[in-house]
């Protein structure tokens, strides 16, 4: 079935697009000087602007906003009428906040998406605003540690979220007998992919031996194999296919989508394999299924990894790669740009940087930019079809989206 | 029966459980010495933590029924970067348990100094006795 023209459910639906984008570099601006402190909604009204002009479309035109819920840690609540408000939008869709732990983002974008495939509107502005650096990172994860855990049988013991990637981490390197260095390598392979990126926040050179001899952050994983902390604003214009034909400018086709929850929160309380993100492989495949491509025709992924260990095992779960060879092939250039397999061009939550809730916003920014060609020195040549994934857990669900470019 | 092993903690838990009407069993008796859990009366599942219907058929028909004492450690992490609350901890390793006799798997704190060359050894379980009560734990059977 053509994603075209009709989903998997059998519903009618029609096509929709990306025709503007725009996000602010990550980084660090909620941290700022006293006196000069860069708000929320500074950063969003900004990038809705830029993603509206590449659009060359006008606030009249926009039926719909949808906020990824910014978090804890922004001082501003109800972000979303209060954004919509500073816009000035008279909104006949909806406008709403949506969250899903790390795949927030993605559920911004979703939700704009069936929006405009249902018909309820031809415009959906999806917009988010990550702020955190304000807070220290000690203070943070007394927060955090709630997130990713039962609060009363896990979270008791100090299991903050990036523990949960560093077990996995620690038990694929001890099955597949791999030294640390191999799965290290895809901090390498992501720095080499910022560094050409003008969104990324770490863009310095970085070598094997330094991510080696990091200090430790959650055993085996040392500073330069998590994310840091990062701030960050991203937005998406989302338009029906007919808009976007219209407008004569070039734009991103939404293929299909495919979701999959495991009915799990971490891990599962059967002894078993945990490092089969199968949530991963079965929401990719209704996707594929759904757009009707196979995995072959894909271009370059976009796949949400916070720690090395979760590309490696990304990778491997949309089988990209065999069990145990996804950090391997990241180490022989398979997943560079320029290899056969370009997964996380921008760089990935490593260092184009992980502002948490719009992470899969800016991963969306990266598709959608390699799909226009306008990725510059990062550029996937003859980039036809992106795959993006979120997911939220340790891959207890997963979203992607397949979608292609009409240049 | 068997009576966990006891270990002496420092000061209160960095970040206490709750107990409910529900749960007071599973605290109870760990502060007794003994893990236990809830299995399902009508299809047999076993369940970790302790819930309050059977998350495979949605039976409310739950029995508490005592764990094993011993399992082996599937993976563990030191935690370095760590909350406020654990600040006094660190680093402290947690690590992922699969009980003896089929399961269940659980997350614990994991005592003594686990090194990667220690997946898939043996451990015991352990209640941790802290000033305002228990939390349970794990320990290599070769660091004993």
């Amino acid at each position: 079935m053509q994603g075209s023209s009709g989903g998997s459910s059998g519903a009618i639906r029609r096509s929709a697009a990306i025709l503007g984008y725009a996000a602010v570099p990550v980084g660090v601006y909620q941290r700022a000087a006293s006196g000069q402190e860069i708000l929320e909604h500074e950063l969003a009204t900004g990038v809705v602007l830029d993603a509206m002009a590449m659009a060359g479309l006008e606030k009249r035109d926009v039926d719909g906003v949808v906020v990824a819920h910014p978090g804890d840690h922004t001082r501003q609540c109800y972000f979303h009428t209060f954004l919509t408000s500073h816009l000035g939008i008279r909104a006949s869709s909806s406008v709403i906040q949506v969250l899903g732990n790390g795949m927030t983002g993605g559920h911004a974008f979703d939700v704009a998406l069936q929006q405009v495939e249902s018909g309820l509107a031809d415009c959906v502005l999806s917009v988010g605003v990550h702020f955190e650096t304000g807070m220290p990172t000690a203070e943070h994860l007394d927060y955090s540690i709630r997130l990713t855990g039962d609060v009363d049988f896990q979270t008791v013991f100090g299991a903050v979220p990036i523990a949960w990637y560093a077990m996995d981490a620690q038990r694929y390197l001890h099955e597949h007998r791999m030294p640390r260095a191999t799965l290290a390598s895809i901090a390498i392979k992501n720095r080499e992919h910022a560094r050409r990126n003008p969104l990324a926040q770490y863009r310095g050179p970085l070598t094997l031996d330094e991510v080696l001899q990091a200090r430790p952050i959650v055993e085996p994983l040392g500073l330069f194999e998590v994310p840091g902390r990062a701030d960050g604003a991203a937005a998406l214009v989302v338009v029906s296919e007919d808009l976007a034909r219209e407008s004569g400018r070039d734009y991103v086709r939404v293929r299909s989508r495919g979701f999959e929850h495991e009915g799990l929160h971490q891990i599962s309380d059967r002894p078993g394999d945990a490092l089969d993100y199968a949530t991963l492989r079965v929401a990719a495949s209704r996707a594929l299924a759904d757009a009707g491509v196979s995995l072959n025709d894909i271009d370059t992924f976009q796949v949400y990894a916070p720690c090395t260990i979760v590309e490696a095992l990304g990778t491997e779960a949309l089988g990209l790669f065999p069990r145990g060879h996804g950090a391997p092939a990241a180490q022989a250039g398979d997943t560079r740009y320029d290899g056969r397999r370009p997964v996380n061009t921008c760089g990935g939550c490593l260092s184009r940087g992980h502002p948490p809730e719009v992470t899969p916003l800016y991963d969306l920014v990266e598709a959608v930019t390699q799909l226009l060609g306008r990725a510059q020195t990062r550029q996937v040549q003859g980039a036809r079809l992106a795959l993006t994934a979120c997911e939220l857990g340790k891959y207890n669900a997963a979203l992607v989206h397949v979608l292609e470019a009409c240049r | 029966m068997t009576r966990l092993a006891q270990v002496r903690m420092p000061g209160a838990r960095p970040f206490a459980p709750r107990v409910s009407a529900f749960t007071r069993p599973f605290w109870d008796a760990l502060a007794d010495g003994r893990l236990v859990s809830t299995r399902c009366d009508d299809c047999g599942t076993m369940s970790f933590p302790p819930r309050n219907l059977c998350r495979a058929c949605w039976s409310r028909q739950i029995a508490w029924v005592e764990l094993a004492s011993s399992g082996r450690l599937y993976s563990f992490t030191r935690v370095h970067v760590v909350p406020r609350a654990f600040a006094a901890d660190a680093p402290y390793a947690i690590g992922v348990v699969d009980l003896d006799d089929g399961g269940p798997r659980l997350m614990c704190r994991i005592l003594g100094e686990p090194a990667a060359s220690d997946l898939d050894s043996p451990v015991r379980m352990l209640v941790l006795h802290y000033d305002d009560g228990p939390l349970f734990g794990a320990r290599l059977l070769e660091s004993e």
